[in-house]
């Protein structure tokens, strides 16, 4: 592990405060898992404690009930301390970590979205396209033949027929045949 | 009746139905402005960057979005109720027919100066001549004189039938041992299509209504002719 020899320069402090980071990570893992384990000693499922203020990440809560660490180490109980006294005293990466310990997102965290959307697309044609499949198999092995009025000829007498009763004369079918030219208008 | 990829109602041969269609327009437009604003809504709610998305209470919005929503339906149950007095306005007919269903087909029956009455059948679609309209024509049609007031009253032998011609505006139910009154007035000469539109057994699908506007002496030519045929 590290230890805190000599002087404290940037690269010393990024590599304590992420082995802390990822320390805290598993320790609070792990704690967490003994509570579910003394919670349901026999089932794997993942329940979380609703009587006890949770940490959650959330747009519209800035600062959540309770911070993302809750078990210190030494190192971040002794960062703590320094956040009582004057902030202008902290490094840049010594504010990140104490955003970190706090918040396990932020904000651009939160927005980014994933890429999911694309394998829902894609399942989605795929199975559009084997159902088209079927509807065309269908069609063919399965439909019998569509009636005689449907055949060309058979619509164009029944739509003459439709001209010459003025069928929907006002706004549909027969207001569209100019009757004087004999012609769709 | 409709042409290819009709949508919308077709043309009124009687003055409430043109009034339904107007009221249709209407109601259809008020509708669409909601929907419109509850999709804006909707996607603006969804695609914010602000955080701080919860009201918890105003009163002004309350008062609001109460009154608005009743305003909007008075204004859609004005017409309405306007047009449901219209249609039982008394009328006067001049003419009484008798439309009965059976399983499968309908008939007329015009008894009020000789006795006349036939059986409507549908044409079977091996049997159509060219120009015929698949699972629409009958063998006989219900010929009417136009622009006359005509009373339909409705019934039916067996089992649940109705009676529905829409460019008439009529559409009314067929009950066993019940007498339903419908009235219409054809505006225009023509042949209007209908179909049976209660649920009536296998060939529920397979019993239209034709309804054939006529001038009046064409129809006292008719009606002379089918009471010597029959």
């Amino acid at each position: 592990q590290h230890t805190l020899e000599g002087n404290r320069d940037h690269t010393a402090v990024i590599h304590i405060c992420l082995s802390i980071y990822l320390d805290r990570y598993f320790q609070t893992l792990y704690s967490s898992l003994t509570v579910v384990v003394l919670v349901h000693l026999s089932s794997d499922v993942d329940v979380i404690d609703c009587s006890v203020p949770q940490y959650n990440n959330r747009l519209d809560t800035p600062l959540p009930d309770v911070p993302f660490v809750r078990n210190l180490s030494s190192e971040q109980k002794k960062l703590k301390e320094k956040e009582k006294g004057s902030w202008t005293q902290l490094t840049k990466e010594e504010k990140l970590a104490l955003y970190r310990l706090t918040h396990e997102l932020s904000y651009a965290e939160m927005r980014q979205g994933s890429k999911e959307w694309m394998t829902v697309l894609g399942g989605v044609f795929i199975f559009l396209g084997f159902t088209g499949l079927l509807v065309w198999w269908q069609r063919v092995y399965v439909y019998g033949d569509v009636p005689h009025t449907l055949s060309q000829e058979s619509v164009a007498q029944q739509t003459q027929r439709m001209i010459d009763m003025r069928v929907n004369p006002v706004h549909g079918f027969s207001n569209k045949w100019d009757y004087e030219k004999k012609q769709w208008k | 009746m409709a042409h290819p990829t009709q949508l919308g109602f077709k043309d009124a041969a009687m003055p409430v139905m043109e009034e339904l269609l107007h009221f249709h327009d209407h109601a259809l437009m008020i509708v669409l402005l909601i929907s419109t604003l509850v999709l804006y809504i909707i996607t603006a709610m969804v695609s914010t960057k602000l955080t701080n998305k919860y009201i918890l209470d105003s009163q002004e919005i309350e008062i609001v979005w109460t009154i608005l929503p009743a305003v909007i339906l008075v204004l859609i149950a004005l017409p309405s109720l306007r047009i449901l007095y219209l249609m039982d306005e008394i009328n006067d007919p001049h003419l009484t027919i008798k439309a009965m269903g059976h399983q499968w087909y309908w008939s007329y029956e015009y008894t009020d100066y000789e006795n006349l009455g036939f059986d409507s059948y549908m044409v079977p679609t091996q049997d159509l001549a060219p120009g015929q309209f698949r699972l629409l024509e009958t063998d006989h049609r219900m010929v009417v004189p136009m622009e006359s007031p005509v009373r339909v009253l409705v019934s039916a032998e067996d089992v649940l039938h109705s009676w529905a011609v829409p460019s008439l505006g009529v559409k009314m139910d067929a009950v066993p041992g019940r007498l339903n009154q419908a009235a219409f007035i054809a505006s225009r000469p023509g042949v209007f299509y209908g179909q049976c539109s209660e649920i009536c057994g296998a060939n529920h699908s397979f019993m239209p209504i034709v309804v054939e506007a006529v001038p009046l002496e064409h129809f006292e030519n008719w009606s002379s002719l089918m009471l010597e045929d029959a």
